[in-house]
């Protein structure tokens, strides 16, 4: 094969990320394809990006702006954050 | 100032902080993108640093420069940042990061590059390099430094040969072993055990905050990021935090027909404007972005162009606040002079009942930190400690080549649930944890599984916390109890109290109050030879083999002295009996129990932390 590089915008291997590891992925020519040195994994851009977007599964409020902190014994209130607003 | 600052913001006071450095050979440029270092580096570093400038004085906020000891030899870079100070207020201050530019490396023939892990001549002379440069290129000494951490012995050393230094970026809150994994086991920075806020430090030791005047090493210390203090807890550091970049890290955003949106740094900066309720009206935060983060190849599978929006909208909404009167821009060294005014009485504690704005979990977190200790209370827990600290113990730590410590600068712990398990076990083995348990007809319940939530009370003196009553079933009655956790500042002790809220109808219940310690920095538990116990005239000194020393007696007090860590642990309370155990050697920990009966009322128990010796 030919020599592998580093890849645009510097991808991190997803499967990596899931557990609190940030793995920079190498890109092999060849094949088009990133794979992770640490964990064995292989995956096209499309995938790698797909995979991304799964990693979010915990971030349950990622879309949510807090409209209240609340008393100190309830939890804050959200509500739908709108494109462009801080 | 004051009187100013009341005038602008006559509740609450949210002082902020933002700092930028001119690095002219960012180590992300070099080792991340796997590039050669080259002067077209320079240009890139440099225009980054005018487009943080930028962005900040758009929006109307005032800046510190830390200057680099590579931009010091660029008179580019040194006559911008006098532009920008007499433009705008900005202040000029020199920092101990970037210090690698050839000028370095042909002086001390080294590829390392943190202050703190130099041995100690080494420490004192490079700062007096870049000092030196600084009076040199500027004609005057700087007020401000900076570094991801800073040793007593560099702090001690500053603040002795240039007191015109009034505040210092001088730790990382939670940077340690999670940062280490999370960058595959190759990033040295082993930081934790500090405060989240802005603190004194300690001469003895600089994650510790200065009990008095004379243990004040002179300077205000800041932290390098304003971290999320629930998900940086467990998570790594570098994803949760007022670095808009580091949001982006942690792929906390999402695309909104083309518009990159991530409402959690909002929600992050707007929760430490939340603390300013647990605060006497005071909250802080901060930003100070490399320009590795910033780079123009992009990071973090983003686009330069999604890197740079995302520090511009930090900055826009920083900018809005100081706009509507909600936020103090203040340089560094105008903070410390702030900071001294709001903390006369060196034994304020820093409190913070931090909720959960990203998992949707619920779940609050209280954090304590004064002179005497560091600790963790979580309520999805029940009210159990997670983390504590004893900073009573004052632990003499060198870190740096030639010390016993040549990289981990971390304060010890007694108590860490992630690094050395918290009530979850596997099949054997005990974690570091302190709660209680409630045994009633034959069955037993622990705190630990019973989600709740607290209200927090600040009086003269302290600070209580009273969860929300929680209800066990056992033996087939349910019993309600509370919690009340009380923090006298300088103490370094928490009473509990555990209430019996239910009519026990003559029946009794029994409580054990329980603290399953060790101590260490890391995952990995020190040898614990040297841990000894006292009860009630018995003493056992640490073999491994899980034996007790009990009593039945009451009013007694049980000790366990840890001179690994400078401290003894005190446990007192109305208990009925009381016993001390040692781990063995697959459970490398101890246990101090107390156990009270009763049919009504309540069991209150206080551990204290004093320095060994």
């Amino acid at each position: 094969m030919s020599q592998a590089s580093k890849g645009k915008l510097n991808y991190r291997c997803p499967a990596c990320f899931m557990r609190d590891i940030d793995m920079d992925m190498f890109f092999d020519p060849d094949k088009k394809e990133y794979y992770c040195l640490r964990c064995s994994f292989r995956g096209s851009e499309e995938r790698v990006l797909e995979l991304n977007e799964q990693a979010r599964y915990r971030y349950k409020r990622l879309k949510m702006r807090v409209t209240d902190f609340g008393e100190d014994n309830e939890p804050p209130v959200f509500a739908e954050h709108r494109r462009g607003e801080q | 100032m004051s009187d100013n600052i009341r005038k602008i913001m006559p509740d609450n006071i949210f002082a902020v902080n933002i700092i930028h450095r001119i690095e002219l050979t960012p180590e992300y440029s070099l080792k991340a993108l796997g590039k050669k270092e080259d002067t077209s580096q320079y240009k890139e570093a440099f225009d980054i640093f005018r487009f943080q400038q930028g962005c900040a004085h758009k929006y109307g906020l005032k800046t510190t420069i830390q200057m680099t000891y590579s931009s010091l030899f660029v008179d580019a870079a040194v006559e911008e940042a006098l532009r920008d100070s007499r433009e705008y207020g900005d202040e000029i201050g020199v920092s101990l990061l970037g210090l690698p530019c050839p000028e370095f490396k042909k002086k001390y023939k080294t590829e390392d590059f943190c202050i703190w892990m130099f041995d100690e001549e080494t420490k004192k002379s490079i700062i007096d390099d870049v000092f030196g440069l600084f009076h040199e290129k500027f004609g005057f000494w700087p007020e401000s430094t900076s570094s991801y951490f800073l040793d007593n012995v560099c702090i001690n050393y500053i603040h002795e040969k240039y007191p015109s230094v009034k505040c210092a970026v001088a730790a990382c809150w939670e940077e340690g072993p999670k940062a280490y994994h999370t960058c595959n086991n190759s990033w040295y920075t082993f930081l934790d055990g500090g405060t989240w806020n802005p603190w004194i430090p300690s001469k003895i030791n600089s994650h510790c905050p200065a009990s008095s005047a004379g243990d004040d090493a002179g300077i205000v210390a800041i932290p390098h990021l304003s971290r999320d203090l629930l998900a940086c807890f467990d998570g790594n550091g570098s994803n949760f935090g007022t670095h808009p970049q580091n949001v982006l890290r942690g792929m906390i955003y999402y695309d909104d027909n083309g518009s990159v949106e991530y409402p959690y740094l909002y929600n992050l900066v707007d929760q430490y404007r939340h603390l300013a309720k647990y605060n006497n009206g005071y909250s802080y935060n901060m930003m100070y972005v490399g320009p590795g983060w910033l780079n123009k190849a992009g990071r973090w599978e983003c686009p330069y162009e999604t890197l740079a929006k995302s520090y511009d909208d930090g900055m826009k909404y920083y900018g809005k606040l100081k706009k509507e009167g909600r936020l103090l821009d203040l340089t560094m060294s105008e903070f410390a002079g702030f900071y001294r005014e709001k903390h006369p009485d060196y034994k304020t504690a820093e409190c913070a009942l931090w909720k959960d704005i990203l998992y949707g979990s619920d779940r609050s977190l209280f954090w304590y930190a004064d002179p005497s200790m560091r600790c963790c209370l979580d309520f999805n827990q029940g009210g159990a400690v997670i983390d504590m600290r004893p900073y009573e113990g004052r632990i003499p730590q060198r870190v740096g080549i030639g010390t016993e410590n040549v990289f981990d600068a971390s304060y010890p712990y007694l108590i860490q649930m992630n690094y050395r398990a918290g009530y979850f076990t596997h099949y054997a083995g005990a974690g570091t944890v302190k709660s209680a348990k409630i045994r009633f007809r034959g069955e037993e319940a622990d705190l630990c599984l019973t989600r709740t939530a607290a209200t927090f009370e600040r009086f003269e003196g302290g600070v209580k916390l009273t969860t929300n009553p929680v209800t066990l079933v056992l033996g087939g009655k349910e019993i309600v109890v509370q919690s009340v956790f009380t923090f006298r500042e300088g103490c370094a002790s928490i009473e509990t109290e555990r209430r019996i809220l239910s009519d026990l109808g003559g029946e009794e219940v029994e409580i054990e109050e329980y603290f399953t310690g060790a101590f260490g920095t890391t995952e990995y538990q020190r040898p614990m030879d040297r841990v000894s116990f006292e009860l009630d005239g018995q003493k056992m000194d640490y073999k491994y083999k899980g034996r007790y020393l009990s009593t039945d007696k009451r009013d007694v007090k049980g000790r366990v002295e840890i001179p690994d860590v400078y401290t003894v642990i005190e446990a007192e309370g109305d208990s009925d009996r009381m016993n001390l155990q040692e781990g063995i050697a697959f459970s490398p920990v101890f246990h101090i129990r107390q156990f009270k009966s009763l049919k009504e009322g309540a069991m209150k128990t206080c551990l204290r932390l004093q320095k060994e010796n």
